[in-house]
């Protein structure tokens, strides 16, 4: 019953026949679900609340792994591999799929260390390329300006804006391949919100993104693709304004047009 | 009387009783304070830090044996206590969470908390000082080892599930090993709380009597030899306070004036870290 269209562009992960299961439910929350995510794009995941796509997002990166007892299903492909296999090396997995969190997760220490800290955990100590990596995924984010003369200071003294652009800061500096956006703005203001947004759309270029979003407007805003789900399934994967404007499916109509959700 | 007056003179007398309670309450600290302050300043005096224990009558005596002793008893307690309580409650947090083993580990220590300290020298006194034969300064300080472990223990453990799970899930997400999401992050969020229950912990042992008793007894001259019997200012307190002699009674002042500043500034100093944590 679901729409999914064919993406004819190199994909950058494939879901394939995916299940997932916590440890505490007895049904799978993720049912049978088939997905292509396109590279160098940016695809959203809406749908009402407790409908599965956190879900799906924190399988991407096998967060779910850091509980015990959650199961998986089915394949996730990235680089010609099935992600889900239980001898995956999962630190080296998630330096290549990054993730931002729905609030800002500043480390406590200070604005330079939390940025050097991935690139520290991959064994890099050398001071100049650390000062010039941190220094272009400062700029990356957009944050440079603000930040420059404050390295030293501690992080948590900053915005939430703030934090959550040093957070993607922090995450574009390890150079990931996809990067996965949980809700990112939801605790922002407007204007924070529309910088991170913005800052959203220029990273497109050098990475895949999976963005999880509330908010219908900012998956029209932001993402070239859209996939709406419910109930664990994905009802319909499209292009973002033909999704938005000619929705394939029912539900999908009823859900963008604000009849449930 | 309508319904509002009868509240209102409810409402009066409550707040009359529960403002006297704690005036009483806080008058009779201030009041041991006083009276501590007023017979220990009169007691102090350079040759205090200075002297030995003398026999009663002897001009030249005072504590420098006690506070040595002391240092070097609760030094020890703090320098095994204190890792052993932090990977202890490293472990409840971060790896056994809601475990049977880690939930009983909690309730044992809870308990442990409240267990009459003098049941513990007794234990110590019996694995420890038994078999070697004799008193020593070891036993005092293993007796005041098992007293702190679990409020560090537990301390380190609440301190550390504070630290919002984002967190570490952020520094999971970055490629990060177990191992370095606890030492890098979570103890960095976590740094104030488990120093202020370092500092409680240890004053807490500081003022413990009892279990020194049977463990590290005492001795009037100064030892550094921790298989010995050793001073510490509590049980010379105890000794000297429930002398006959007047000079010995004043030396028993000035332990009891020098132990509770001691405490007082530790207990101060976690409450100061608590609020530097809360201000933030």
């Amino acid at each position: 019953m679901a729409t999914i269209i064919d993406i004819t562009e190199e994909k950058a992960l494939e879901v394939r026949d995916f299940e997932f299961t916590y440890a505490s439910a007895d049904e799978p929350s993720i049912k049978k679900l088939d997905m292509p995510i396109a590279k160098n794009s940016i695809t959203a995941l809406i749908g009402p609340s407790g409908c599965g796509k956190t879900t799906l997002l924190r399988a991407f990166n096998r967060m779910h792994d850091l509980y015990p007892g959650n199961e998986y299903a089915g394949e996730i492909i990235f680089k010609d591999r099935n992600i889900l296999t239980p001898n995956e090396d999962l630190i080296n997995l998630r330096i290549q799929i990054g993730m931002i969190f729905q609030k800002p997760t500043a480390f406590p220490m200070s604005i330079f260390d939390n940025v050097a800290y991935g690139m520290k955990l991959q064994g890099i100590k050398n001071r100049t390329e650390l000062n010039d990596r941190v220094e272009k995924a400062l700029k990356d984010a957009a944050i440079w300006k603000e930040v420059k003369d404050r390295l030293k200071h501690d992080a948590n003294g900053l915005s939430g804006g703030q934090q959550q652009r040093l957070c993607i800061a922090r995450a574009v500096a390890v150079e990931p391949e996809v990067l996965l956006f949980d809700e990112p703005t939801s605790a922002l203001d407007p204007i924070s919100t529309a910088g991170i947004e913005e800052l959203i759309v220029e990273l497109r270029e050098r990475v895949s993104i999976i963005i999880v979003t509330h908010n219908m407007q900012q998956a029209a805003r932001v993402s070239d693709y859209t996939g709406f789900m419910y109930l664990g399934e994905l009802i319909e994967l499209g292009k973002t304004e033909e999704l938005f404007v000619t929705p394939k499916e029912k539900l999908t109509e009823e859900y963008i047009t604000g009849k449930f959700g | 009387m309508t319904h509002t007056q009868k509240r209102i003179i409810v409402n009066n007398i409550v707040m009359v009783l529960s403002t006297l309670s704690a005036v009483i309450g806080i008058g009779f600290l201030l009041w041991i304070l006083s009276v501590l302050v007023i017979n220990g300043v009169d007691a102090l005096s350079w040759s205090i830090f200075t002297e030995e224990g003398a026999p009663p009558g002897y001009e030249d005596s005072g504590l420098k044996h006690a506070l040595i002793g002391q240092l070097m008893i609760v030094g020890v307690a703090t320098f095994v206590g204190v890792p052993l309580g932090i990977l202890a409650g490293t472990y409840l947090s971060e790896y056994g969470q809601k475990s049977k083993l880690a939930e009983t580990i909690r309730d044992v220590s809870d308990i442990m908390m409240s267990a009459p300290s003098i049941v513990i020298g007794a234990f110590v006194y019996a694995i420890v000082v038994v078999p070697m034969g004799h008193f020593s300064g070891w036993a005092g300080s293993i007796a005041l080892t098992i007293i702190m472990l679990p409020i560090i223990l537990r301390t380190t453990d609440d301190m550390l599930q504070l630290v919002p799970s984002t967190l570490r899930e952020a520094a999971f997400a970055l490629g990060a090993p177990k191992y370095k999401v606890i030492t890098q992050v979570v103890y960095r969020g976590a740094k104030a709380g488990i120093l202020t229950g370092i500092l409680l912990g240890v004053a807490r042992v500081a003022g413990e009597t009892a279990p020194l008793l049977f463990t590290s007894f005492n001795d009037n001259f100064l030892n550094t030899d921790m298989n010995e019997p050793m001073a510490s200012l509590t049980v010379t307190m105890y000794n000297y306070a429930t002398s006959p002699y007047e000079d010995w009674q004043k030396l028993g002042w000035a332990a009891a004036f020098i132990l509770s500043m001691f405490i007082l500034s530790l207990n101060i100093l976690g409450r100061l870290f608590i609020m530097k944590k809360k201000g933030k």
